[in-house]
């Protein structure tokens, strides 16, 4: 064979084979969130009775958000796993739902059915989930003491990641917040 | 020991996930379609202001409001689709950023801060349109590489055989001089 045909054949399949092994390391579906390590974005929502939740009156205890509709399947598998953390670090970590593109009464009789983890709040307008850059549910969001967004799950979150993060947020010692 | 023990704690909650009946669900869901302008119950939701600083243009009102919404909406690429913009797309979601995109701009935030909003949310990936800098140039550059070095393959390659049909005439002709000659 040619051996400068060899070569510009080599030239042009290894960059792109290189490039190849590159992406297929990386899920395509799944993009890294901007807000990692930076402060969460604060929200005042009503929850299904009407009571507000104020994410800034928490301040000064570990946070878990999970974004969630009944029609996501995910959000279903990962619903006892939430129950479970919410019973093991109740009083220590607050869990809140924000309902995403969901109709309240069909959220209020999932949790009637199925028992509920949280609050569920009512996002109007999607604005929360915007300010949370969520592209769909489930994502969970994890805040620490200082409301820094700690960790982000895309898809059910997993009982390895809960415990982890859990641990670890809990870990941090409170501080002083003004 | 205790970590472990807290893990299969967790792991047990799973074989009780996803209740058959709730996995049925084959009707589409009732969904709640963003509020229309200005209709965002005050209180509620988030900061923005918080967010995003002050504004720095003026509010915007009527067709001018309605044509910034359009270019803005044109910029970013709706997260529940396949390349399309949220201009083009249905999607509730869609719905909700270009409400929240006409809420932005009907307060005086600029275009620019408006689509530095949602990438700041979304990352860069909501950007329809990579910015020119750091890896995305590859993607910028690339078609304009591959003419070159495509037009300069071709290039050579002619040269090439211009080259050699000329020397293998030039010999032709000294044959035929030649044998002429005897």
């Amino acid at each position: 064979m040619n051996r400068r045909v060899l070569l510009v054949g080599l030239g042009i399949s290894l960059p792109l084979l290189a490039f190849l092994g590159f992406a297929f390391r990386h899920d395509p579906q799944i993009v890294e969130s901007p807000l990692v390590g930076k402060p969460a974005p604060s929200f005042r929502l009503a929850d299904l009775d009407g009571n507000i939740v104020d994410l800034a009156e928490l301040r000064g205890q570990p946070v878990i958000v999970n974004f969630w509709a009944t029609y996501c399947v995910p959000c279903l598998y990962e619903h006892p796993l939430l129950m479970e953390g919410a019973r093991r670090w109740q009083g220590e970590i607050h869990f809140l739902g924000v309902i995403f593109q969901d109709d309240p009464d069909l959220i209020a009789q999932f949790n009637a059915d199925y028992g509920r983890w949280g609050p569920s709040l009512i996002d109007e307008g999607g604005r929360v989930a915007i300010a949370y850059g969520v592209y769909g549910p489930p994502e969970t969001f994890f805040i620490d003491r200082d409301g820094v967004i700690v960790d982000k799950a895309i898809g059910a979150v997993s009982p390895d990641q809960l415990l982890d993060v859990a641990n670890r947020m809990l870990a941090q010692p409170a501080t002083a917040t003004g | 020991m205790r970590r472990a023990t807290a893990l299969l704690g967790l792991l047990a909650a799973l074989p009780f996930a996803a209740p058959a009946s709730a996995q049925e669900t084959d009707t589409p869901p009732k969904v709640a379609l963003p509020p229309a302008e200005g209709e965002f119950r005050p209180g509620l939701g988030v900061e923005t202001s918080h967010e995003l600083g002050d504004p720095l243009g003026l509010p915007l009102s009527g067709e001018e409001l309605d044509r910034a919404v359009a270019e803005v909406a044109a910029d970013i690429r709706c997260p529940k689709c396949q390349a399309l913009s949220i201009a083009d797309s249905g999607a509730a979601s869609a719905q909700a950023m270009r409400a929240e995109a006409r809420s932005l701009l009907s307060q005086g935030y600029t275009r620019e801060q408006v689509v530095g909003y949602f990438e700041q949310r979304y990352g860069e990936f909501v950007l329809l349109e990579p910015r020119a800098r750091g890896l995305n140039l590859i993607v910028w550059a690339a078609p304009a590489a591959i003419v070159l070095v495509g037009g300069l393959l071709v290039a050579l390659r002619l040269r090439q055989r211009r080259r050699s049909a000329d020397e293998g005439l030039d010999t032709y002709l000294r044959q035929v001089e030649q044998e002429t000659a005897t």
